[in-house]
């Protein structure tokens, strides 16, 4: 059996319960599934060879992130309200923060309320809804370091983002971006 | 000479073909976990320069990194395949990406076989550029430039002498000496140097 036929291994224990990776997956990193609080049973499903070099997970309740084969990451954060859902190919570079949630809401009335329900003394009372809106990164996009892809953005097939840029919009198959707020470049940097 | 860091929390050494000046301090020899450079002289860190903690210096087989004198660097990652150079008295902060190579393919097809190739091979230096459209280019940052934090500088930028770029830039073009740039894509701001 060669080393690409072995089921997924992450260096630092056995995966979770509801982390469901394929064939020839590499993880490494103590901490990158500590905040997985989502309870689904495929709260994180991760395609065939893929590796994930230094990656964090942040996974809401009820939220659900899908990775495709052959992806490789390095140092990315992935934090998500909802739903992510990166094809295959896909590369991703140090320091990339992909989110799908504003994480607090911006009406200040509802962030005074957000940010007591968030205290740790807090027991019963509830959050306010906040903004949050599924990314889809589809196959082949090239992903520079230091990027940030923000909540709703859709990243067409064979896309280029350069390093830095600040996502917000979305960005049509086989386009380059960058910038921030990024914007498409006619040609890449 | 042992190439361990007394204290270090990490079980490596600084590579044999890393020339260290007079007084040198590395903070943790973590920051060599991806130097795979196989040049004689790979890198040099001049006298009294530093790389504290969250440094990386990820340098590919034929790749060399140049360091001055009194040059701090608080958290650099230096992505080479080619060459860079950081002069003396420069000030680098943390979450900085100085890249001389995009490394993937820009060309979709290609960059699928270089994955597959990865994931089979698990050989970072499979994901490099060979086409000529994609070659790496060499990173120039002069004497004496400060850059600030969560910066990225761009394959084949020079940053002239005493120039300062400011938080969250991203350098794609050149900055000529004695410079204040900032923004993303990085811009000029004004010219240093007659500061009352």
């Amino acid at each position: 059996m060669t080393d690409s036929q072995v089921q997924a291994i992450w260096d630092s224990g056995t995966l979770p319960p509801n982390v469901n990776a394929g064939t020839g997956v590499r993880i490494n990193g103590l901490h990158a599934f500590r905040r997985i609080r989502s309870t689904e049973p495929d709260a994180l499903v991760i395609g065939s060879y893929s590796t994930l070099d230094g990656v964090q997970f942040s996974i809401a309740p009820g939220a659900r992130v899908s990775i495709g084969n052959y992806c490789c990451f390095t140092a990315a954060v992935i934090m998500s309200e909802c739903r992510i859902s990166i094809g295959s190919y896909v590369l991703i570079g140090f320091n990339t923060v992909i989110a799908d949630s504003d994480f607090h809401p911006l009406d200040p009335a509802k962030r005074i309320a957000d940010a007591v329900a968030c205290s740790p003394g807090n027991k019963n009372i509830s959050r306010p809804a906040v903004a949050a809106e599924a990314v889809v990164i589809e196959d082949d996009v090239w992903i520079g370091p230091a990027c940030v892809i923000l909540k709703g953005v859709h990243i067409g097939r064979g896309a280029w983002i350069a390093p830095g840029s600040m996502v917000t919009r979305d960005v049509p198959a086989g386009g380059f971006a960058g910038g921030n707020p990024a914007r498409i470049l006619e040609r890449p940097q | 000479m042992t190439r361990m860091i007394p204290g270090d929390w990490f079980p490596g050494a600084i590579p044999n073909n890393v020339v260290l000046g007079e007084g040198v301090h590395i903070e943790t020899a973590s920051s060599f976990s991806r130097f795979r450079s196989r040049r004689p002289t790979a890198a040099t860190f001049g006298d009294h320069s530093s790389a504290y903690a969250g440094c990386m210096f990820d340098l590919g087989p034929d790749a060399e990194l140049h360091v001055g004198s009194w040059t701090l660097l608080n958290g650099l990652w230096v992505i080479a395949d080619a060459h860079v150079s950081i002069g003396s008295q420069g000030l680098i902060s943390w979450n900085v990406v100085i890249m001389d190579t995009y490394r993937a393919s820009r060309d979709a097809a290609t960059r699928r076989e270089q994955l597959k190739s990865f994931a089979y091979s698990r050989d970072p230096d499979v994901l490099r550029c060979h086409d000529s459209a994609d070659a790496p280019r060499q990173v120039i940052i002069e004497d004496n430039v400060w850059i600030s934090f969560d910066c990225c500088i761009l394959p084949g930028v020079r940053i002239g002498a005493g120039s300062v770029i400011g938080a969250r830039s991203v350098v794609d073009t050149d900055i000529p000496p004695n410079s204040l740039a900032a923004g993303n894509p990085a811009r000029i701001i004004r010219t240093l140097g007659n500061e009352r």
